[in-house]
């Protein structure tokens, strides 16, 4: 998966218009950012990206592109 | 139809819900969640399932692990809320004493009557101060086996601990109506117990089951509370080359089908009829749709390792009409709506041609696979149901002997001479335990012949036949063809000397026989001996109860303008010299099958 297919994905999950977010968004200004969002977005990157991502890790998280990396999303774009 | 991948449906969970929260006539329901662990997920889980089967749910939640405490110390807002569902989410790690080592076989049962106790006041608790349907997890199995092999073997194991309670919360819900259990044992290995339980999802949300397990959790309590509001199908219409047997009969001949134990295909056709056949006796009726000449169709069935027989079809159509025409005559045939029937066909073009043009029949994606036919059936939970009934398993011999009765009516002249030959008897009496499971089902699943379609749980039906308040008939309905069964029901509500008309329906298998005149006759004796002279009617009218429009005018009842909340009102006077409408149907005072 992308960077840009992630942050499609996370647009999606926070129920917002596609290609809101662009990275730089800080996670505790996003509105629908909440537990239901955080387990969606564990098991859409355990199951695309094959990578496991344990909630304690996510507390380090402070935007957008924090969990881009957290979740092995590749940077390029294309 | 919500999508089948797990994933599929956590990740685009908003975007379904609003899709499907455009639905009309959903039916609101009010479920309490209570659970041993964080429910926040099963709730959006559940409710994501019931809006697909058209149940709009409001949800109460109990803190974290307070699924005793808030039914128990009576929280406030949990009483206001009256839910009219509870579902108990637990799971082995609310078990609170599990023995000992070696501890000895007798001192195993003394913890075994100690858990069921403490579930069984909370249960006891629901049942008599909320009087909700309550929904129970039996005991999904740890992951883990300190014991090994011994877990399952000696009576102070976890495993055969957790079985021994799981034998004695399906003995409760044996002897106690509006108690359901949701097989978590069952679905933790339909789901693998390794996937079933994420120690990550554990101990940072203090989640029993993992996202995905809980999408399969949600799938089986969404099909049980279906079946309360009768929402479950009543129809599966097959189609028959490459679906009920292999090969085209038309071509090959039904000496080369494959169809047997001789052949791994073959094997495995055998073996969906055996299940198919198996829906058809638990009262699932079953009709053919085929692409076939007509006896081309039928000599199918007689191939020596048919299971299933011509006799347990109860409509047949093989001919070269499409397929969504054919769906709506079986329909109309057998007087179901076309959200009764489920369609299974092998050849997806037909498939799609009916899920496009009858959008209220479901077309799982079967496949061309025989092998796997009979598992999307049951992961759909199309035929879930809260109890088997008697007149379940006579169903299809209901809709046979229609058949039968229909074929004869054109030897009389004048349709009261066919009535009159008919032979009927009818049991008409106040609701009575030993019915109240079929009259939930009829007055949760009767949508044409319906006065008020007003719907009710179990809870409710058994509440109301207590109520002194409140004027109860069932009515059965035999004749020499057969006994129709348990088909009419009628709730009438004492108000200031007059009886107000909540629910009156009849079963269609029944129209135009009558029976609705002799269950007036039943309720007109019933206001005499209550001093009661006048009777208030309702018509509601909803989607599918038009045929019912003037069934007041044609009962002798007067428009009395509209109701308040909505709806025609009816007013029929009860003289005091009344005489019974019916000419054609015998009144018995014993039960009718011994009556015949």
């Amino acid at each position: 998966m992308t960077k840009d297919q992630f942050l499609l994905e996370m647009d999606n999950i926070l129920e917002l218009p596609a290609g809101t977010l662009r990275g730089n968004e800080k996670l505790e200004e996003l509105n629908n950012w909440d537990s239901t969002a955080l387990i969606t977005l564990i098991v859409l990157a355990e199951s695309n990206n094959n990578v496991r991502i344990n909630p304690s890790q996510i507390v380090n998280c402070f935007t957008v592109a924090d969990l881009v990396k957290l979740a092995g999303v590749k940077e390029s774009s294309s | 139809m919500l999508p089948t991948a797990a994933v599929e449906i956590i990740r685009n969970r908003s975007a379904l819900k609003k899709e499907l929260v455009k639905r009309s006539n959903l039916v609101p329901t009010r479920i309490a969640i209570l659970g041993g662990s964080t429910t926040v997920e099963v709730k959006n889980m559940l409710e994501l399932f019931l809006l697909a089967q058209g149940i709009q749910p409001t949800f109460y939640e109990s803190g974290y692990n307070r699924y005793s405490e808030d039914v128990l110390y009576e929280n406030p807002e949990l009483w206001k809320f009256k839910p009219e569902i509870v579902f108990i989410h637990t799971t082995w790690q609310n078990v609170l004493e599990y023995p000992e080592v070696l501890e000895d076989t007798s001192r195993v049962e003394d913890r075994v009557r100690g858990e069921m106790t403490r579930f069984q006041s909370v249960w006891e608790k629901i049942r008599s101060e909320l009087g909700a349907v309550i929904i129970q997890n039996n005991f999904d199995l740890p992951r883990l086996r300190p014991l090994g092999n011994l877990e399952a073997a000696q009576s102070f194991g976890r495993v055969n601990f957790l079985l021994r309670l799981n034998s004695e919360v399906a003995s409760y819900a044996r002897s106690h109506s509006l108690f359901h259990i949701n097989d978590i044992l069952y679905l933790s290995a339909e789901v693998g117990l390794n996937a079933w339980l994420d120690q990550n999802y554990w101990y940072n949300f203090h989640m029993a089951l993992s996202p995905t397990a809980t999408v399969a959790l949600a799938r089986n309590v969404a099909g049980i509370i279906k079946s309360i509001y009768g929402k479950s199908k009543k129809c599966l219409v097959l189609d028959l080359d490459n679906t009920l047997w292999g090969g085209v009969i038309g071509d090959d001949g039904v000496q080369n089908l494959l169809l047997g134990r001789d052949h791994a295909v073959g094997e495995a056709f055998l073996d969906f009829q055996r299940y198919v056949k198996n829906l058809q006796r638990r009262g699932i009726i079953l009709a053919v749709c085929s692409k076939n000449d007509l006896e081309n169709a039928k000599e199918g069935f007689s191939h020596p390792d048919s299971v299933l027989k011509l006799e347990d079809f109860s409509a047949f159509k093989a001919n070269w009409n499409a397929k969504p025409e054919n769906i709506q005559e079986i329909a109309a045939e057998l007087n179901i709506g076309l959200d009764s029937i489920v369609f299974v066909d092998d050849n997806p073009a037909e498939r799609s041609l009916v899920a496009e043009q009858l959008t209220e029949v479901a077309v799982p994606d079967v496949g061309p696979d025989v092998t796997v036919f009979a598992e999307v059936l049951e992961r759909e939970r199309y035929f879930e149901v809260e109890k088997v009934v008697a007149d379940d398993l006579n169903r299809s011999a209901f809709y046979s002997s229609n058949a039968q009765r229909s074929a004869n009516q054109g030897a009389f002249a004048n349709y009261g001479e066919f009535l009159a030959s008919l032979d009927m008897s009818a049991e008409i009496g106040p609701f009575c335990p030993v019915y109240l499971e079929r009259i939930t089902q009829l007055i949760n699943k009767t949508n044409q012949f319906n006065l008020t379609a007003r719907r009710y749980t179990s809870a409710e039906v058994e509440a109301i036949s207590r109520d002194a308040a409140y004027i109860t008939l069932y009515g059965r309905l035999a004749d020499r063809f057969g006994d129709n069964g348990l088909v009419s029901v009628l709730i009438g509500r004492i108000v200031d000397q007059r009886v107000e008309l909540d629910t009156w329906l009849m079963s269609c298998r029944v129209l135009k026989r009558e029976f609705e005149l002799a269950m007036f006759d039943a309720l007109a004796e019933q206001c005499q001996a209550r001093g009661i002279h006048k009777i208030v009617g309702v018509y509601i009218p909803s989607k599918k109860n038009g045929m019912v429009v003037e069934h007041y005018a044609n009962v002798g009842f007067t428009s009395a303008g509209k109701a308040p909340e909505g709806g025609d009102l009816w007013h029929y006077d009860v003289p005091s010299n009344y005489s019974p409408k019916t000419r054609h149907i015998y009144r018995v005072t014993e039960a009718l099958t011994a009556a015949r």
